[in-house]
């Protein structure tokens, strides 16, 4: 039974405001489970991918540039020292022959690197197709063991953020997707974390001149921060003529864009690294490295297209959002509800409330919907149960009914249907 | 899902990188076969090796090696930034915007997840967890829990039953509480290997131990299954070959997971699974939300009801949810669903304001019938 707009009191059922007009239409949308919205629900969860195809891509595209800026260098290298050697009149004609040979061999073993660096291409390539393969793969058969692999890799995603390597690769392995997950890339991050873990800048740094031209399209300030991070250390120190030429060389560069904070750090220099003094005693502390690894952790996901938080997070608060209802809390919440366990609910506790626009109704006795099939019935104490489990019950009790939760006993005639729709 | 565009934007990165390789091979071959030309040149002793070097540097000039492979790079990098672009276009590029930033406790989440995994029977992977977190205690104990359960079934995909009967007697009172006959179906199944096995006595004996307590409640099954020792050499021909059928052992593995997850107090899924699965129908109508509601980010981020009514899936429904057809509110204590006399349900609120607070009688919004207030009664669902 559909509710019609209706001609008396009722206000707030023709709703005009737009954010309601776009939630009803993706209500709509939402609204009956028969397969062909099972079809456009599967669709819309697969356009949650975009990670998935987005980062070996961008690490295929990073591959080939490299491979591409290697050939540039080496091939205008041995050009320029045709030149040279044309150029200059010092060597003689055996010594010529030498210097063209080497340069013959160079070029050979950049003919070998080219083609080691194309089959990395290829396997990357490889990579990114059999992850859309993978996503097309999908269909009503195969559903439930694609999403036992989405949430494998929704776990493995975890895992390679917080640093858990070994049960990455454990998990990866033992559920045969390694092809689908990033564990390659998060290696390339996990020695530049090593090393800033243990108060090292060196391959941070190397990683930004790598990336240096998206980090700068991206106007990142992360390579200044890695610099100033080195200073401190060099007056902490006390490595006061160091750092000021450290200074001048690394630091001074970036004074036009960052000049306050500059100024900041350039101050230590006045302190000693047990000041007490709250401004720059704060500068001084290993959590600046810990702050530097979050930094590099964010500017290394936004550079391969990942999303700053982990997927587990994002789906996590999604789906609690969508459980979470005030029946939840209660004692008797059934075992089935994720919600019903301490943990989870824990996690829910700061996350808003689900919103249905439709009445669903589940009966206490049998868990099923109570729907037109299996209508709602009513009774005497007000308590409701599905038509179902109140005929089953009727009939092993002589057409008696005992309400499972007041006790109350009555006959199956007594009971009256209510219509929810 | 339509993927042939990305299918289509891949495959030309693709061919352009494989014909940037073949130029690069093309243009270096170039190179070095000058180089030689000229290294022969200068060897036989007729020629200057002063001209031939010049000679060379105004070949490598003519060439320009430099410009040739510009020329397939700039093509390459074109199919490479229109690849990003394509993805962006199908699929979302930022699923983080309805995000909350909130602090997810992670001591918390890693004791969801080693539990996950001890309930899926990934004990390694669990175990590899635990040592890594340095978490520990309370996920131990799903462990040994669940440990038992893998055992059982471990043995069953061996055909081996003596662990599940085993569990199955020393817990047959809670199952039979609970209603269920997997004790029956268990000793059915290991009948039925009995007599595969083609000794027909022995079926009979066990038949004999086992089959009677289950008399009272199961007689015609018990009668079905004593039917098959007439046909005890040839069951895959006889109308008993479908109990011969593979699935059966899987059905009742089900009902063995179902019923020990039970008599723990456990669900039957991985509470991390429906919430995922949940996340997953409700995350694409958030989205969406997001994308209108950009502006007021802040607003949505403090209330206390999601704005967006995500309409999950039979399965993840749990609770008893009463939406009024009139206000749309859901029913709370304070404004509980009514029921009127046609039938019909409405919330309190909805009922008090057509009434104008008790004082008339209205027209239900659904029959014509009349309504009086004070006759509604409260619902329970």
């Amino acid at each position: 039974m559909e509710i019609d707009p209706l001609p008396n009191g009722s206000g707030s059922a023709g709703t005009t405001n737009p954010e309601a007009a776009a939630t009803t239409t993706v209500a709509a949308a939402a609204l009956k489970t028969t397969p062909s919205s099972k079809l456009s629900q599967l669709t819309e969860s697969l356009k949650l991918e975009h990670q998935l195809l987005r980062v070996p891509f961008e690490h295929y595209k990073k591959t080939i540039r490299a491979n591409h800026r290697t050939v540039e260098k080496e091939v205008s290298a041995v050009i320029s020292s045709v030149a040279e050697v044309a150029d200059c009149n010092e060597p003689s004609k055996e010594d010529t022959v030498l210097n063209l040979t080497s340069l013959v061999s160079r070029l050979q073993g950049l003919k070998r690197k080219l083609e080691e660096g194309s089959r990395t291409e290829n396997l990357q390539a490889q990579r990114c197709r059999a992850r859309l393969d993978h996503l097309e793969s999908v269909d009503a058969e195969n559903l439930s063991e694609w999403n036992n692999v989405r949430l494998k890799r929704i776990l493995v995603d975890y895992m390679l953020r917080m640093s858990y390597y070994d049960t990455a690769m454990k998990l990866a392995e033992n559920s045969n997707i390694q092809d689908l997950v990033d564990i390659d890339v998060f290696q390339e991050a996990k020695k530049v974390i090593d090393a800033l873990r243990n108060q090292e800048v060196g391959p941070a740094l190397a990683w930004c001149v790598d990336n240096k031209s998206r980090l700068k399209k991206s106007k990142s300030k992360f390579e200044f921060q890695l610099r100033l991070q080195e200073f401190i250390e060099l007056v902490r120190a006390e490595n006061h003529m160091r750092a000021i030429l450290y200074a001048r060389r690394y630091l001074a560069p970036w004074g036009a864009t960052h000049l306050k904070e500059l100024q900041r750090v350039m101050a230590t220099l006045a302190f000693r690294s047990n000041t007490e003094c709250a401004k720059y005693k704060v500068l001084f502390e290993p959590k600046q490295w810990d702050f530097l690894v979050d930094q590099f952790k964010q500017e290394f996901c936004r550079l391969y297209g990942m999303t700053l938080e982990p997927l587990l997070n994002i789906y996590l608060q999604a789906g609690l959002s969508a459980l979470k209802t005030p029946y939840c809390y209660e004692d008797d919440c059934t075992k089935e509800d994720p919600l019903s366990q301490d943990s989870f609910r824990k996690l829910a506790l700061p996350l808003p409330y689900s919103k249905q626009h439709h009445s669903k109704l589940v009966c206490y006795i049998t868990k099923e919907l109570m729907d037109t099939e299996n209508p709602p019935q009513v009774l005497p104490n007000g308590y409701v149960y599905s038509t179902r489990a109140l005929k089953e019950m009727a009939e092993k009790n002589n057409g008696n009914i005992t309400c499972p939760r007041t006790g109350l006993v009555c006959n199956y005639s007594e009971l009256v249907k209510a219509y929810i729709s | 899902m339509e993927l042939n565009s990305l299918k289509d934007a891949f495959d030309r990165v693709a061919k352009k990188q494989k014909l940037s390789f073949s130029k690069t091979q093309e243009v270096l071959d170039q190179i070095v076969q000058e180089i030689e030309k000229a290294i022969e040149m200068m060897q036989s002793t007729t020629f200057d090796y002063k001209s031939v070097l010049a000679e060379l540097k105004k070949k490598l000039h003519e060439i320009a090696p430099l410009s040739q492979l510009e020329g397939t790079q700039k093509e390459l990098n074109i199919a490479l930034s229109k690849h990003p672009k394509a993805l962006e276009k199908i699929l979302n590029p930022d699923i983080s915007k309805a995000y909350r930033n909130i602090e997810f406790d992670s001591n918390t989440v890693n004791q969801i997840i080693a539990s996950h995994f001890y309930r899926q029977g990934l004990f390694d992977v669990g175990d590899c967890f635990i040592s890594e977190t340095g978490e520990a205690e309370a996920a131990v104990a799903m462990r040994s829990l669940f440990q038992e359960m893998y055992q059982m079934l471990e043995a069953m995909k061996s055909r081996n039953l003596e662990p599940a009967l085993k569990w199955a007697a020393v817990n047959s009172d809670k199952l039979k509480e609970n209603g269920s006959d997997l004790q029956l179906k268990l000793h059915h199944l290991q009948f039925v290997k009995i007599l595969q096995k083609g000794s027909r006595d022995e079926a009979l004996k066990y038949a004999r131990t086992n089959f009677a307590p289950f008399a009272a409640n199961h007689m015609a099954e018990i009668q079905k299954l004593m039917g098959c020792l007439l046909y005890s050499d040839r069951l895959q021909d006889s109308p008993y070959a479908h109990l011969l059928s593979p699935t059966n052992w899987d059905v009742v593995a089900e009902e063995l997971t179902r019923q020990f997850c039970n008599l723990l107090g456990q669900s039957y899924e991985s509470p991390l699974s429906v919430t995922i699965a949940a996340g997953v129908q409700g995350l694409p109508p958030l989205l969406k939300f997001m994308t209108v509601m950009a502006g007021k980010k802040q607003e949505w981020q403090s209330m206390k009801q999601s704005p967006v009514p995500v309409e999950l899936d039979k399965e993840f429904q749990f609770h008893s949810i009463f939406v009024c057809p009139v206000s749309k509110e859901q029913s709370t204590d304070d404004n509980p669903p009514m029921l009127m006399s046609c039938g019909h349900v409405l919330c309190k609120q909805s009922i008090n304001k057509m009434s104008k607070n008790s004082s008339k009688s209205f027209k239900c919004p659904y029959c014509p019938s009349d309504i009086d207030a004070t006759q509604c009664r409260q619902l329970n669902f």
